[in-house]
């Protein structure tokens, strides 16, 4: 045991780059997998709900606008969902999908709502709900 | 001349709110008192309204640094139940999950061992480490805190060759370092005075107040549930229990740095004997009535759930006994006949988790000392008593 066992490193680390970056003027890249919000490509949903029913936060509300044109409405609540990608991994048309953003807070809870008006889509599911 | 003085729940020393009353004799601690009840969410209730899958990502919420110990056991415990079979490869990839998380805990703890010693720059250095760590479960899960990569019957995601090669590279730095930290740990005079003999525990103590995990391995017992009760893949991969004979601060922090050697070898065995195939299988949404604990053997000791189900998509009880519980008699064993200025040192050494191991509450008169259980509606209508009269928090004004 000697004193200063320390003080090499530390000197080697005089000369190093910062190990942070950045950040407001410099943003790290984020894997091509990461679980940003979750969105709808209305096209293909077929309002099976299952992602409504999963969703552990409760942030996902189908409602419909006009039972006889079958017009649905989506509202994601950005402000509950815990980004967990579940309601991806429910859906059996693909058409709940997360992107990469990250930087998404706001001052109001209420500009995080995310809002879709669609008629329901005629698509053949590609595999059954995968926890029905 | 005997005093009793309070540390916590807000202190600077301890960074969650946890209550210790303290007798203390001149500078000398000769009787401790635990009191939880601070940080109490009513989790295990909540999960009693939600379907097996949305309790996956709440049980996830119960810890932040070892989320998914908590996943994991819940799900093993709810697999059984729904008599599953999971996957090889998907029990191969949740394995290595938790061996990486077992290592993103151990270098935090190392960083928080130095941080309470006095040694900061120690802390800064494995903190940076321990974003290796992160940035591979970033990568293979998809998140760097709440990985949520196991559902009921294995896992969401599948590895590719491009992580696997990415991980193999990064432990060859990690492995690097924390040969650093160990000769470190054990060469750097000031560190080693600061934690040599704090917080001692003996064997026969650690046995009879039931500690768990590396509290437990640094008073030379060799218990650690992936040996004695092995569960996921932890029967076929080759690695040992570590243990230290010191019972003191500094024990706990060799048993933690030789964990992470252990884990490295994991880790390497596990992406070498990947086995192919599909990562989960189909579950069903409901139950049959049954009971069922499942142990897992957390970064910081063993973690227990008991799951009961009723029939139905949701689970009549869930009861989670998180590892720092178990740790808390132990603590107040290493408290006494100790100093005041160790109190966060010998704290720190568990790895508390507060908010994992607050279960309950009780009501206690402030004035009588008696405690009472009322129900549900009783408390609501006993705080609507005391809060009327109060102004709404919009209308509230700024008292100076």
């Amino acid at each position: 045991m000697k004193l200063g066992a320390f003080i090499p490193e530390l000197l080697r680390h005089l000369f190093k780059k910062p190990a942070t970056v950045d950040y407001p003027f410099q943003k790290l890249e984020v894997p091509k997998d990461f679980r940003g919000s979750p969105y709808l490509r209305p096209e293909l949903c077929i309002v099976c709900r299952a992602c409504e029913r999963d969703c552990p936060a409760e942030a996902i509300e189908i409602t419909a606008v006009n039972e006889a044109e079958k017009r649905f409405r989506m509202v994601i609540h950005n402000d509950r969902c815990i980004h967990c990608a579940q309601c991806v991994d429910s859906c059996p048309t693909e058409a709940m999908l997360m992107d990469t953003r990250f930087e998404i807070s706001d001052y109001d809870r209420h500009n995080l709502k995310m809002e879709w008006e669609y008629v329901r889509a005629v698509v053949k599911p590609r595999s059954e709900a995968k926890t029905s | 001349m005997k005093f009793q003085i309070p540390i916590g729940p807000q202190h600077p020393a301890l960074k969650e709110p946890i209550s210790l009353r303290m007798t203390v004799e001149g500078e000398v601690i000769r009787d401790a008192d635990i009191r939880l009840g601070y940080n109490h969410r009513g989790l295990e209730k909540l999960a009693e309204q939600k379907t097996w899958i949305q309790n996956i990502y709440l049980t996830e919420r119960i810890c932040g640094i070892c989320s998914h110990s908590h996943t994991t056991c819940y799900v093993q415990g709810v697999e059984k139940l729904m008599e599953l079979e999971p996957p090889k490869r998907g029990l191969y990839i949740r394995t290595l999950v938790a061996e990486l998380e077992r290592i993103h805990s151990h270098l935090l703890w190392l960083g928080v061992a130095g941080h309470e010693a006095g040694f900061d720059s120690f802390f800064m250095y494995t903190w940076r480490d321990r974003e290796i760590v992160m940035d591979i479960l970033e990568i293979i899960t998809g998140n760097r805190v709440h990985y949520g990569i196991n559902t009921i019957g294995g896992v969401r995601r599948d590895l590719d060759e491009q992580q696997v090669k990415r991980i193999l590279d990064s432990l060859d730095i990690l492995r690097q370092r924390s040969e650093y930290y160990k000769h470190l740990g054990t060469n750097e005079p000031s560190f080693v005075a600061r934690l040599a003999g704090v917080g001692y525990l003996s064997r026969e103590d650690a046995i009879a107040l039931c500690a768990v995990g590396p509290t437990l391995r640094a008073s030379g017992v060799a218990m650690d549930v992936r040996k004695d009760d092995p569960y996921a893949v932890y029967d076929e991969v080759p690695f040992e229990v570590c243990t230290a004979d010191t019972c003191d601060v500094l024990g706990r922090t060799v048993v933690r740095i030789k964990e992470l050697f252990q884990c490295y070898n994991i880790i390497e065995f596990l992406l070498k004997n990947l086995p192919a195939g599909p990562v989960a299988v189909r579950a069903p949404r409901r139950a049959k009535p049954n009971e069922v604990v499942s142990r897992y053997e957390a970064p910081r000791g063993e973690n227990i759930h008991y799951i009961k189900s009723n029939g139905t998509d949701k689970p009549e009880r869930l009861k989670v006994r998180a590892p720092t519980l178990g740790n808390y008699a132990a603590t107040i064993q290493m408290l006494k006949n100790g100093f005041i200025a160790d109190v966060p040192l010998i704290f720190a050494a568990i790895d508390p988790c507060i908010c994992c191991a607050e279960r309950a509450v009780s009501l206690v008169d402030a004035r009588t000392g008696q405690e009472k259980i009322i129900s549900l509606n009783s408390l609501k209508s006993l705080s609507l008593k005391l809060s009327a009269g109060n102004k709404r928090k919009r209308e509230a004004e700024w008292p100076l």
